[in-house]
């Protein structure tokens, strides 16, 4: 009884030493965002990648900027984003998005489309398919 | 199992909550932050008055600064008979089932009326869509009648509800309480304030309060960047209660 207790124990602690464990990454990765926009002076934007099928969709929230502005760079592997942020809040000075994205999967670069709709740009992309088409008997 | 939350978390009243009828909004964060926007502009619009705070060990050893005012991370703010809670960080795994207990509990032991969670429910395709729809649940048909007598409001019938706002609807129903679930199509994790104004456009037709939306979308792009820190972490926090199923159907039949 006193041996499944302890292991009990045991088990908790290593529980609760691997949430600890997980925070402090959390922290970790919050404190680089903050401390890399601080020293370039740019902001990381929230962003999301999706795929569908045989595409590839990539949002990220661009508040305080127009679509003209935005500069968009994409190879089969890679995005960068760029765009100037205007804000009218207090303590907030201008600053510009900036965004780098390895792609977790190739796509082809000239299919990519793109729009901007109350301050969240989407793009989409279709995947880079390599491979032969097989005939189902 | 109630004793071992005895304590995890204390509703502490900086002014005695006296009265009938109160109806306790929350808007804690979750969903493109919709309930965090819509509970924080009703109470600055109303300029309700802060009467309490949530204290609990496991909150982060964090207060807030406003002004040179000291804060806590959870508040009570209230005007009337209206109770607005509105918190600065998203709620800790731990503490969800505690704190909606809590909050239910002390509903009920202050008679009030009903409690109203405000919050967004994720659209993928929340791009295409102007106008967000709006969609309630309550803890009871009647509760559920009445919120959809206002035009322009849909049925939640099938999904899942994850975090603080499924909880306090259980609980409700289980301790026979009413309870309002008032959701809006929203981005996952984008501050979306136009869900949020939807979803006041709505409770200003449910509780037959006037409400100006106009500030609050005027201002969107700079709540948007001032909230941006705000969303990346609760949608970490989201992660932990499964906040994605709320993207999926329930499996079974029953």
């Amino acid at each position: 009884m006193a041996y499944r207790r302890s292991l009990w124990k045991l088990m908790l602690d290593e529980f609760k030493r691997l949430e600890q464990e997980l925070r402090n990454i959390e922290e970790d990765f919050y404190m680089k965002i903050k401390g890399l926009e601080s020293m370039r002076g740019c902001i990381t934007p929230l962003y999301n990648i999706y795929e569908s099928g045989d595409e590839l969709i990539i949002t990220a929230d661009l508040p305080g900027t127009s679509r003209d502005e935005i500069d968009l760079t994409v190879s089969e592997d890679y995005l960068k984003i760029e765009a100037p942020c205007r804000s009218p809040a207090r303590r907030m000075r201008e600053g510009r998005y900036l965004l780098h994205i390895r792609l977790p999967v190739e796509i082809e670069p000239e299919s990519v489309k793109a729009r901007y709709k109350e301050g969240v740009l989407e793009i989409n992309a279709k995947k880079k398919i390599k491979g032969f088409k097989i005939k189902v008997e | 199992m109630m004793e071992e939350l005895e304590g995890v978390v204390e509703i502490v009243e900086v002014e005695p909550t006296e009265g009938e009828g109160f109806i306790v909004v929350e808007g804690f964060p979750d969903v493109g932050l919709v309930g965090t926007i819509a509970a924080s502009f009703l109470a600055d619009r109303l300029q309700m008055k802060e009467v309490g705070y949530i204290e609990s060990d496991i909150l982060p050893p964090i207060i807030s600064i406003r002004n040179g005012k000291v804060l806590d991370l959870i508040r009570l703010y209230r005007k009337n008979n209206l109770i607005v809670v509105i918190s600065e960080i998203p709620i800790p795994l731990p503490l969800i089932r505690p704190l909606s207990q809590k909050i239910v509990d002390w509903a009920m032991s202050k008679n009030a009326k009903m409690i109203i969670s405000l919050t967004g429910m994720p659209e993928p395709a929340r791009l295409d869509i102007d106008t967000p729809r709006v969609f309630v649940l309550g803890s009871n048909k009647k509760i559920s009648e009445d919120a959809l007598k206002i035009e322009g409001v849909t049925a939640f019938t099938d999904g899942f509800i994850a975090g603080v706002k499924g909880m306090i609807l259980r609980e409700s129903i289980r301790k026979d309480f009413n309870a309002l679930l008032i959701l809006s199509q929203a981005h996952f994790n984008y501050p979306d304030p136009g869900s949020a104004a939807e979803v006041l456009r709505y409770l200003s037709k449910l509780l037959s309060i006037d409400i100006d939306i106009k500030p609050l979308l005027e201002s969107a792009e700079e709540l948007k960047l001032r909230l941006r820190d705000l969303m990346r972490r609760t949608s970490q926090a989201m992660q932990d209660v499964q906040k994605s199923r709320e993207l999926e159907l329930p499996a079974v039949y029953l």
